[in-house]
């Protein structure tokens, strides 16, 4: 999966497919992006501000498999640092995702009402969650780094 | 934290819904279902509408899948092994890891459900065995939504090529038990009867 978000990312600008492919290489083993917060429950934080963009990790999607449903919250309602703020069901789990951080949703990817393979196949970007408006940044603090969250997935 | 722990029981009629938005699934209404005896009730297991009653062997398991490194798909698949186990131990072939169709298979019908539910790690809801279950009850439903696939149950898979006729509910009850405990790796296994027993084995 994370070899194919990469390869969709890096084919647009044609000039850049060149020096693009041994990165891409390079990294196709790889299921972390830099630069993300990540917790123990394989969800990730994008954060941009005072918003986090939230969805779970590559691994994640790859130990449910195909993902049938996502259960997200309502815009405007509250989601709690390492509480529950929705459902990611497949094959016949239906699992709950935790919320890296406490704030107000301000967004949610209505497309996964139709489309909910997009978790499956771009877990990173196409398959966000939720973006929400921290109340609490230095939560930020007791997540983990791309390293880290690699390690803890060995 | 508690043990692992393995409720085995059967229900009383009741058609069960998943998490998901599946009323369309449910062919009959409510008050005729209820004239039957049966209830409708909202899961928050995975997986589409099913029914559960007598003759059904439903196993709940209440497993800490992160201590045991599970991730959700290898713990599903696991529960359908144990199907085919419990099956094979009564000569009946099973086929899982169906494509598109969880559960365990037998020529070609559907022999045992999986639904499953996972919060902070830990597993709920189950799988649910099909040993000598009225059938009818069924056509009420498209079972786990999938339209033109039949139910079948132990009982009739072994018919006429067993001695002694249809597996008993407690023979059943342990075979899953048994396979249960071979498939996870449970070498202790400490098992209470509760309740009257008032069932038809």
């Amino acid at each position: 999966m994370a070899l194919r978000q990469f390869s969709r990312r890096v084919a647009a600008p044609m000039l850049n497919l060149r020096a693009a492919a041994p990165a891409m290489n390079a990294r196709a083993m790889s299921t972390v992006i830099e630069g993300l917060k990540y917790m123990q429950s394989h969800e990730w934080a994008k954060v941009d501000g005072d918003v986090a963009t939230i969805g779970i990790t590559d691994h994640a999607q790859a130990e449910l498999g195909d993902v049938v449903y996502v259960e997200l919250p309502e815009v405007g309602s509250t989601v709690t640092h390492k509480e529950t703020f929705g459902v990611v069901e497949s094959v016949k789990a239906a699992s709950d995702v935790y919320s890296p951080v406490t704030g107000e949703v301000i967004a949610i990817n209505e497309d996964l009402a139709d489309a909910p393979g997009k978790v499956n196949e771009g877990a990173f970007e196409d398959g966000w969650m939720m973006k929400v408006k921290m109340s609490n940044a230095g939560e930020l603090d007791s997540l983990m780094d791309a390293a880290a969250y690699e390690k803890s997935c060995e | 934290m508690a043990p692992d722990t393995l409720l085995v029981l059967q229900h009383s009629p009741v058609y069960t819904m998943g998490k998901r938005p599946t009323e369309h699934n449910i062919l009959t209404d409510v008050e005729t279902l209820a004239s039957l005896g049966a209830t409708v009730h909202k899961a928050r297991r995975g997986g589409d509408v099913t029914f559960h009653g007598p003759g059904q062997h439903v196993v709940y398991p209440v497993v800490d899948l992160r201590a045991s490194e599970l991730g959700a798909r290898a713990y599903v698949e696991g529960l359908e092994d144990v199907m085919i186990d419990a099956a094979a131990s009564f000569g009946v072939r099973a086929t899982g890891r169906v494509p598109e169709m969880t559960g365990v298979w037998a020529r070609g019908k559907k022999l045992g459900a999986v639904g499953v539910q996972i919060s902070r790690g830990v597993a709920s809801h189950g799988f649910a065995f099909n040993r000598d279950v009225d059938l009818r009850w069924f056509d009420a439903i498209v079972p786990c939504g999938l339209r033109g696939k039949g139910v079948t149950t132990l009982r009739d898979e072994v018919e006429g090529g067993r001695e002694g006729g249809a597996p008993s509910a407690m023979e059943v009850e342990w075979r899953l038990i048994d396979a249960f405990a071979k498939r996870f790796g449970y070498v202790d296994v400490d098992a209470t009867r509760v309740g009257a027993g008032d069932d038809d084995g």
